[in-house]
């Protein structure tokens, strides 16, 4: 109810173009709640009223996050001090860790088992579920965020919540589409390569042997143990030739399949014909240095190398490159185009002393006006979780990001078809999926590789 | 310390002391060994026995970090570790990296400690400088290694195909084999210091005039090490490679900051392997990835105690 209010708010003040002192007079005739209008004001372009100061039994305390590094940096500089500031604004000892993504779940698996450390961490789409009975359950402030983001989509329901719980506070995550150089697809025959990029795996593996034997500048991907570009290739890549690790049911394997050995088998080929093939051992920071440093044509990624290309201030300002740069979904396989895509998450840890701080800090933090700041400092590198910013200027206003809008469309969860839960989180942490890819390259044999991890995706659903 | 005397009829008068508990304690040897002992053993069995026994009870369980409850398996995850492929590749790479880096490192320090145990300018300073690949921390000297080795930006390969030697990066840490062979070379760069000090030391010992004498008896260079170098620093040479291998089988940060045991799994040790099946929440597989270098531990660390005693 609440919320068909608030969108009624929301279209009412766009289309009358109130000023905030009408809005929230209508707020409180409408009987909106504090959060409710933090989000009205922020979907209108006003700033938010959400109280900055918190409760007078918080002071003194202290709270400490243990974060992902943000491969925007300024986002990084702006959490830190957002954070800074609320601990200053309240008398709360606040630090914050910023750490490389691969390392943030052993790290929180540490933490869990001796029960101290950190009281606050940011989870991978589908980690929840292995921390679930870690977590304090957030369920009632995510009623309350998610009116400040107009609703979560499907993608983000799917995989940040645990069984209907929220365990952590969804905040949106990255997309991934391929970055790509229209002069060295043009140079390797491709004609009006800006709107004209390569609509299968297959095309895209033929160009890529132009680009790497007569161009010199091959196709680059990441295959390493990553969270972000490696998975962002491998699941997408399995889906579009027929295989998933289990059906809807969630319990018969569906992974082995004819359509799925022959599409690794061509991506075999591919590898050694298109692509650099050091990307064996890349993360998900190579990649954006083989691209800035103009060692490769095109890469599957977010957008923070079109991000870092364009930033004057930063040190990878290239302005020609950011010029030559592109974006395109992934390829289509005979299955259909696909794109992995789940929402990252903040959780408080049950065994934290300072839960009040972390549930204070995170009821400000996921209000309108800090969250759209934050957003806007991603420059469109993170999708929100909800409908309410995406009409802000970073989603909107460079026509050459529009294709990571579009990702939630053919997004599909980790676990598909079944459903993105524990096994799935199992699957996603043990990099089965990703490895797959790896070992066909490394031994020259598809067969192989999808007979040990069909044997393993048996070990984990059916332990 | 009072004395007091009592009187018992028909006995002497025998003076007698009430020492106090501690002092009693202080004059039994038996007692006092184990006073000195107490702090030591209390560490031990706080920060090593406890944890070990937990580690042994643990890997025979189901527990799951975070998860309530656990279920006794016996030896089930010790069993299923055999069959699992990434746990052999596991134990394959272990044996490589603790195996086959040794022999380099010790000739190496051996070569290094000789040259260093000349005297020359600047040779305490060379001795000096000869710690740091030691004492850096691992962690650091192995993001310098992660440069080197990139696929993309690698210096060594950049330099290498600017003179035309090579026409593509080498992939350092995307090949399996050059992976593993990346991991030991940054490994036995990290370790020939120490062989080359412990060497050193040796070396310090030998007399000159044993030296001299070999000399003027018309014995060769290599006469001269071998009869009269080669008996002093053998022991502490011995001592050296064994402490060596035990270090190089319970690596992690090395491999953990270079690979984190992959690509595909395929540089993982024990180490690497168990802390990442611990990160996926599966603490009883992970102790029993991490017991299984137990055995292996305990000879290496059997034979180096034997050989200590031998030498008393």
């Amino acid at each position: 109810m609440t919320k068909d209010r608030s969108a009624q708010l929301i279209a009412e003040a766009n289309a009358m173009k109130y000023s905030r002192r009408t809005v929230m007079k209508r707020a409180s005739a409408l009987g909106l709640s504090a959060p409710a209008l933090a989000g009205v004001l922020g979907a209108t372009g006003h700033v938010s009223a959400a109280p900055n100061r918190a409760p007078a039994f918080l002071q003194g305390g202290s709270l400490n996050m243990l974060m992902s590094t943000a491969f925007v940096p300024a986002a990084q500089d702006l959490f830190q001090e957002q954070a800074t500031a609320w601990g200053e604004e309240n008398s709360v000892d606040v630090t914050v860790d910023f750490i490389n993504w691969p390392d943030l779940q052993p790290r929180t698996t540490s933490a869990v088992q001796a029960g101290a450390g950190p009281d606050i961490v940011e989870l991978w789409d589908t980690i929840p579920y292995l921390f679930s009975e870690s977590l304090v359950d957030l369920t009632d402030l995510a009623a309350t965020t998610e009116e400040v983001q107009g609703g979560y989509y499907d993608w983000v329901t799917n995989t940040a919540s645990v069984d209907g719980q929220w365990k952590s506070i969804p905040h949106g995550n990255s997309a991934s589409v391929v970055a790509y150089r229209a002069s060295y697809f043009e140079e390797a025959g491709i004609q009006d390569a800006a709107n004209n990029f390569p609509e299968t795996w297959e095309e895209l593996f033929a160009v890529g042997k132009i680009l790497k034997e007569e161009v010199g500048k091959p196709l680059g991907q990441a295959l390493g143990q990553s969270l972000g570009d490696p998975p962002g290739f491998a699941y997408p890549y399995m889906w579009a030739f027929g295989s998933m690790e289990v059906e809807e049911d969630g319990e018969t394997l569906a992974f082995d399949t004819d359509s799925f050995r022959e599409g690794l088998e061509m991506f075999i080929q591919g590898w050694t014909d298109a692509f650099d093939e050091t990307g064996l051992g890349w993360d998900d920071s190579t990649n954006n240095s083989a691209y800035l440093s103009d060692q490769i044509s095109a890469t599957q990624n977010g957008t923070s190398i079109y991000i870092a290309a364009t930033d004057e201030d930063g040190e990878n300002y290239q302005p020609e490159i950011a010029e030559d740069t592109f974006h395109a979904p992934l390829p289509a396989g005979p299955s259909g185009r696909f794109a992995t895509l789940g929402s990252r998450s903040i959780g408080v840890m049950s065994y934290s002393e300072n839960q009040e701080e972390a549930l204070a800090f995170l009821e400000w933090w996921f209000s309108a006006e800090p969250f759209q700041t934050w957003l806007e400092t991603y420059q469109g590198y993170i999708l929100p979780p909800g409908p309410t910013f995406t009409d802000l200027g970073v989603f909107t206003e460079d026509p050459k990001l529009a294709p990571y809008i579009e990702v939630p469309s053919i997004a599909r969860n980790k676990g598909w078809a079944g459903p993105a839960n524990l096994k799935a989180a199992q699957v996603s942490s043990q990099y089965v999926i990703v490895n797959t890819f790896a070992n066909a390259v490394q031994s020259g044999d598809a067969g192989a590789a999808i007979d040990e991890a069909a044997a393993h995706l048996q070990r984990i659903y059916g332990r | 310390m009072s004395i007091i005397t009592t009187e018992q009829p028909g006995q002497p008068v025998v003076p007698h002391t009430r020492e106090n508990f501690f002092v009693r304690l202080v004059r039994r040897e038996s007692s006092l060994a184990w006073l000195f002992l107490a702090p030591a053993l209390i560490i031990l069995v706080v920060f090593m026995a406890y944890p070990f026994g937990y580690g042994i009870y643990i890997s025979t369980t189901d527990a799951m970090v975070g998860f309530a409850g656990k279920n006794f398996v016996w030896l089930e995850n010790y069993q299923r570790l055999l069959d699992d492929p990434i746990f052999r590749k596991t134990v394959r790479n272990t044996f490589i990296y603790g195996f086959g880096t040794v022999p380099f490192k010790l000739v190496l320090g051996l070569a290094l400690a000789l040259v260093l145990n000349q005297t020359f300018r600047f040779s305490r300073v060379f001795r000096a400088f000869l710690l740091l690949p030691w004492i850096v921390p691992t962690a650091i000297s192995s993001l310098a290694f992660l440069m080197l080795y990139n696929g993309v930006l690698s210096p060594v390969s950049w330099v290498l195909v600017d003179w035309g030697i090579i026409s593509d990066n080498i992939n350092f840490l995307g090949d399996p084999v050059n992976a593993i062979v990346s991991l030991c070379v940054a490994n036995i760069w990290r370790g020939v210091p120490f062989f080359g000090i412990s060497i050193l030391a040796g070396l310090q010992a030998v007399p000159d005039e044993l030296n001299e004498a070999a000399a003027l008896d018309g014995a060769s260079v290599w006469q001269r090490f071998w009869a009269v170098t080669w008996p002093v620093i053998r022991n502490i040479t011995l001592i050296a490679t064994l402490f060596s291998i035990i270090w190089t089988f319970a690596d992690f940060q090395l491999i953990y900051v270079l690979t984190k045991g992959g690509p595909a799994n395929s540089t993982h040790v024990f180490g690497t392997y168990s802390y990442q099946t611990l990160g996926q929440t599966f603490i009883g597989d992970a102790a029993a990835i991490s017991l299984y270098m137990f055995p292996i531990l305990a000879v290496l660390a059997v034979m180096l105690l034997r050989y200590v005693r031998h030498d008393d």
